[in-house]
C-alpha cells in the first residue's frame, strides 16, 4: 500500500460522470494545459532587445489599493522612456523599460524585482513603501540603483539603504512643512492637528519619522487617526476629531480615500482647514470630491499639468505629438516623467564620461547632481554620497475653483 | 485505489515501506536529481521562485495537516505565519538568540498559539470554526500593527542574516538548500505520521468525528494536536520568510496569506502531501507564469497583454472555481491519473469497463 491509499476514504464515494467516462481525453486536455504553461514559461527569457539599449526595470500599482494614482505614475513613467527614446535615447544608447503589474503585493515586487535584474536591468523604478522597505537589503547586495515612488524619510538614508534614492521631498518633510505653516499662520491658542493616515508604513511614515517630536517643540497638539484600508466612510474618526476641537486635519493618504473623507467632513460640517500630503493632493481628489475639495491646500512636491513652467511644458508637447490630451493627467504623471528623467540624466552622466553603466558608476553619478533643474517641476535636486534625499522643499498648493494654484513659493522644510 | 498488481512483499517490511515500489523508487531518484541541478543551471529568478515555492510548501503542508486530514477549517494561516516569523525576527534581532534556536523557538511559540485558538473546535465545526479563527487573523493582524513596542507597528523589521561557519544562508542560492531539506523534512514527517496513530486519529476526526469518539480516540485532544502540529510547520514557513528576505512586514501576513495557502491546498488536494506541494507549486508560480504570458505576447498583441494585470485576479478565482467542478481532488488526483493511465498502457480497459468493480 502506498501512502495515499488510505487517504480519501470519505470522499471516493461521489458519482461523478464526468470524471469516469471520458478519462483520455480529460488527460490530454490537461497535458496541453501543461504543455501551454511549460511553453509560456520557458520561452519568455525578455533577452530580445538589442544590446545598444538601457535595461531598465519597473513595477507599477495597477490593480491594487493605490493604483488610483499608480497607473498615472506608471503612465507618466513609460510616457519619459518613450519621449527619451524619440530624442536618440541617453547618449545614443535606448531605454529598454521592462514593466509589469503588481498590484501592491510585496511577494510579486519581489518576484518581478528578481525577474528584471536577472534580466540585466541596471536601474528599478519602484513604488509602495512596503514593497521598497521589503526589497531594501537586495538592492544594496545587488547594487541596484532604485526610485520608489515611496517616499518614506528613512529609505533616503545612505547609511540605511544605500542605492535607494528619493527625488522629492519626503513623507516626514512634506508633514513638518504643513506643520511649519500651521504653526505661523494659526494666531491665538494651541493650533490642534489631526492627521488621518493609511493603515501602512506609507501612513505612519510622516508622524514616525519626525512629525511627532516636531509638532511637540512646535506646540503643536497632534492626533492620529487611521483609516482602515477599503473604508467607504469616516464618519466615526470624524466625530472624534471634532470632539478634539481640531482645526486642521491633514491627510496622508491616496485620493480615493482622502476624497471619500473630504465629503465626510463636508456632510458633517466639519469646520477645519484641510491638508493632503503627496499622494492625495492631486487633480483626482478635486475631480472626486468636486466642491469638498475646495480650499484644500496640499504639499505637492511635483508640480501638476496646469502649472506652466518648462518641465511641464515637455510632457504637453510630448502628449501634443501623440495626439494625446493632457486632461486628466495628474501630478503623479508628472512624478513618474521627472523621477525617471532625473535617473537619466544620471547614466547620461556615466557614458559620458566614458563609464561602464553599472549600478556602482550610476549612484556615483547620481551623487553629483547638484541643484539639478527638473524644469522647475521640484524644488532643485541636490544627492550627495551622504543625503539620497533629492529636495527638501515645495510648493504649498491650494485648491482654487477646482484647479491646483501655487499658494505659497517653494518652502524649505524645517531641521528636525 | 487498490493495491499493484505484479508487485509481490514477501517480508512485512517492505509491506510497510514509504515507498515500496521500483517505480517509485525511480521518480523519487529523477526528482532527488533535478532538485540537486536544479541551482547550477536556473537564474536568480528561477532559484527565488523556487524558494518561494520551498517555504510555501511546508506552509501548505501545515494548513493541510490541519484542513486536508483533520477537517478544521482554519482562516488563521496568516496570523499563524506571522507569528512564526515576528518571533523568530525579534528574537534574533533582540536577544542575539542563533537563528537556528529562534526558528525552533518561533515553531513552538505558533504550535502554542496554534492550540489557544483552536480551542473553540471543542464546540465549534465547520463554518462556525471557520470565523473563530478568522478572529485569530484579526487579532494577531492588529496586534501586529498596533503594539509597537514589540513588533515595531507598521514599520518593517529587519533581521540579521543568518550565518553558518561565517557563509551567509540567505543568498537565493544557499537559501535553496536549506528551504529543500526543509520542505523535504516536513514532508517525510507529515507522511509518517499519517501511518501513525495519532495520523489516523486526525483522520477518523475529519471522517465521523462521532465514530471516532467511539473507537476511543479523544476527539478534543486530538483535534487539539492537530492544531499544534499544522502550527508548529506554519511557524516554521513563516520563520523561515523572515531569514530568507531579512526584512518583515506584516503586509506579507494578511488574510490574504490565509485565503491564497487554502486556494493551495484545495488546487493541490485536501488531505495530500504531494497535492500541498503541487498546489503550492501552481499558486507560486501562476502570477509569473500570467506575468510571462504578458511579456510573450506584447508585441504581438499588445492590447490583450496590456488587459492581463487585471484579469489576473479573475484567473486566479477560474483555476479555483475550475478545479473545484472538473478535479476537486485536485493536481494530486490528476497525477495520480496520469499514473493509473500509464501503468496499464497500452493495455488499457475499454472504457465503461474500468470501473465495473
Amino acid at each position: 500500500m502506498s501512502e495515499m491509499d488510505c487517504v480519501h476514504a470519505g470522499s471516493g464515494r461521489r458519482a461523478e460522470g464526468w470524471r469516469n467516462a471520458p478519462a483520455e481525453a480529460r488527460a490530454k486536455g490537461w497535458a496541453a494545459g501543461v504543455a501551454m504553461l511549460v511553453c509560456v514559461a520557458c520561452g519568455s527569457d525578455g533577452a530580445d532587445a538589442d544590446d545598444n539599449s538601457i535595461r531598465v526595470g519597473a513595477i507599477f500599482d495597477l490593480t491594487g489599493p493605490t493604483a488610483d494614482v499608480g497607473t498615472d505614475y506608471g503612465d507618466g513613467v513609460r510616457a519619459f522612456a518613450d519621449w527619451i527614446n524619440g530624442q536618440g535615447g541617453i547618449e545614443g544608447r535606448p531605454i529598454d523599460l521592462i514593466f509589469q503589474d503588481y498590484g501592491y503585493q510585496v511577494d510579486r515586487a519581489e518576484q518581478l524585482y528578481s525577474q528584471f535584474v536577472s534580466e540585466g536591468a541596471v536601474i528599478f523604478m519602484g513604488w509602495g513603501t512596503g514593497d521598497t522597505e521589503a526589497l531594501r537589503m537586495r538592492i544594496a547586495e545587488d547594487e541596484i540603483p532604485f526610485s520608489s515612488a515611496s517616499l518614506s524619510h528613512r529609505l533616503g538614508d545612505p547609511a540605511e539603504a544605500p542605492y535607494n534614492f528619493l527625488l522629492a521631498t519626503t513623507y516626514s518633510d512634506q508633514f513638518r512643512i504643513a506643520l511649519d505653516w500651521i504653526a505661523a499662520n494659526h494666531g491665538e491658542g494651541t493650533p490642534i492637528v489631526a492627521l488621518m493616515h493609511n493603515a501602512s508604513p506609507f501612513g505612519l511614515s510622516p508622524a514616525n519619522q519626525g512629525g511627532i517630536e516636531f509638532a511637540e517643540a512646535q506646540g503643536i497638539d497632534l492626533t492620529l487617526y487611521e483609516m482602515p484600508r477599503g473604508a467607504v466612510d469616516f464618519t466615526a474618526e470624524f466625530s472624534r476629531i471634532r470632539q478634539s476641537g481640531a482645526q486642521y486635519v491633514v491627510f496622508q493618504n491616496t485620493s480615493g480615500p482622502a476624497a471619500v473623507a473630504l465629503q465626510n467632513a463636508r456632510s458633517l460640517s466639519l469646520d477645519a482647514t484641510f491638508f493632503c500630503l503627496n499622494w492625495c493632493s492631486n487633480a483626482q481628489v478635486v475631480q472626486l470630491a468636486g466642491e469638498a475639495a475646495e480650499g484644500l491646500m496640499g504639499t505637492m512636491p511635483y508640480a501638476p499639468l496646469t502649472v506652466d513652467v518648462p518641465g511641464t511644458r515637455v510632457i504637453h508637447d510630448y502628449l501634443a505629438s501623440r495626439g494625446e490630451s493632457a486632461e486628466g493627467r495628474t501630478n503623479a504623471y508628472t512624478q513618474g516623467w521627472w523621477t525617471f528623467a532625473a535617473f537619466a540624466e544620471g547614466m547620461r552622466r556615466v557614458l559620458a564620461a566614458g563609464q561602464e553603466l553599472t549600478g556602482a558608476s550610476i549612484k556615483a553619478a547620481l551623487e553629483t547632481l547638484s541643484d539639478y533643474d527638473m524644469g522647475g517641476v521640484t524644488a532643485p535636486v541636490t544627492l550627495t554620497s551622504t543625503d539620497h534625499r533629492g529636495s527638501k522643499g515645495l510648493r504649498i498648493f491650494r485648491v482654487e475653483g477646482g484647479v491646483w494654484v501655487p499658494f505659497t513659493d517653494f518652502i524649505q522644510a524645517p531641521a528636525s | 485505489m487498490s493495491m499493484e498488481c505484479g508487485v509481490f512483499h514477501t517480508r512485512y517490511e517492505s509491506d510497510m515501506g514509504l515507498r515500496p515500489r521500483p517505480a517509485q523508487r525511480i521518480r523519487l531518484a529523477v526528482l532527488a536529481l533535478f532538485v540537486l541541478v536544479f541551482p547550477f543551471v536556473a537564474s536568480t529568478y528561477w532559484l527565488d521562485l523556487a524558494n518561494q515555492v520551498a517555504i510555501a510548501t511546508v506552509g501548505a503542508i501545515g494548513l493541510n495537516i490541519l484542513v486536508g486530514y483533520t477537517g478544521q477549517i482554519s482562516l488563521g494561516q496568516g496570523a499563524f505565519m506571522a507569528i512564526g516569523a515576528y518571533t523568530a525576527g525579534l528574537l534574533t534581532l533582540n536577544f542575539g538568540v542563533p537563528w537556528g534556536a529562534s526558528v525552533f523557538c518561533a515553531c513552538i511559540l505558533t504550535a502554542v498559539a496554534g492550540t489557544f485558538f483552536g480551542l473553540p473546535s471543542l464546540r465549534l465545526k465547520g463554518l462556525y470554526l471557520a470565523i473563530a479563527t478568522l478572529a485569530a487573523q484579526e487579532i494577531v493582524e492588529w496586534a501586529m500593527t498596533h503594539w509597537t513596542t514589540v513588533t515595531g507597528g507598521t514599520e518593517a523589521i529587519v533581521v540579521p542574516a543568518p550565518r553558518l561557519f561565517g557563509l551567509r544562508l540567505n543568498t537565493t542560492f544557499n537559501f535553496y538548500w536549506l528551504a529543500v531539506l526543509t520542505a523535504a523534512g516536513t514532508a517525510l514527517f507529515a507522511a509518517n505520521l499519517f501511518r501513525s496513530r495519532i495520523g489516523r486519529a486526525f483522520e477518523a476526526v475529519r471522517d465521523q468525528d462521532i465514530a471516532a469518539s467511539v473507537i476511543g480516540v479523544d476527539v478534543f485532544r486530538t483535534k487539539l494536536l492537530a492544531f499544534a502540529t499544522s502550527s508548529f510547520f506554519v511557524g516554521l514557513a513563516g520563520a523561515m520568510i523572515a531569514f530568507y528576505r531579512n526584512i518583515v512586514t506584516w503586509e506579507r501576513f494578511t488574510l490574504n496569506t490565509s485565503i491564497v495557502y487554502l486556494a493551495m491546498i484545495i488546487v493541490g488536494g485536501l488531505g495530500s502531501i504531494r497535492g500541498s506541494f503541487l498546489g503550492a507549486a501552481l499558486i507560486t508560480l501562476l502570477p509569473a507564469l500570467i506575468t510571462n504570458l504578458g511579456r510573450a505576447i506584447q508585441d504581438t498583441a499588445p492590447q490583450a497583454a496590456s488587459l492581463l494585470p487585471y484579469a489576473q485576479q479573475a484567473v486566479f478565482g477560474i483555476v479555483i472555481i475550475l478545479f473545484l467542478i472538473f478535479e476537486p481532488r485536485g493536481l494530486s488526483k490528476l497525477w495520480e491519473n496520469v499514473k493509473d493511465y500509464f501503468h496499464v498502457w497500452p493495455f488499457a480497459y475499454r472504457r465503461g469497463e474500468s470501473r465495473a468493480n
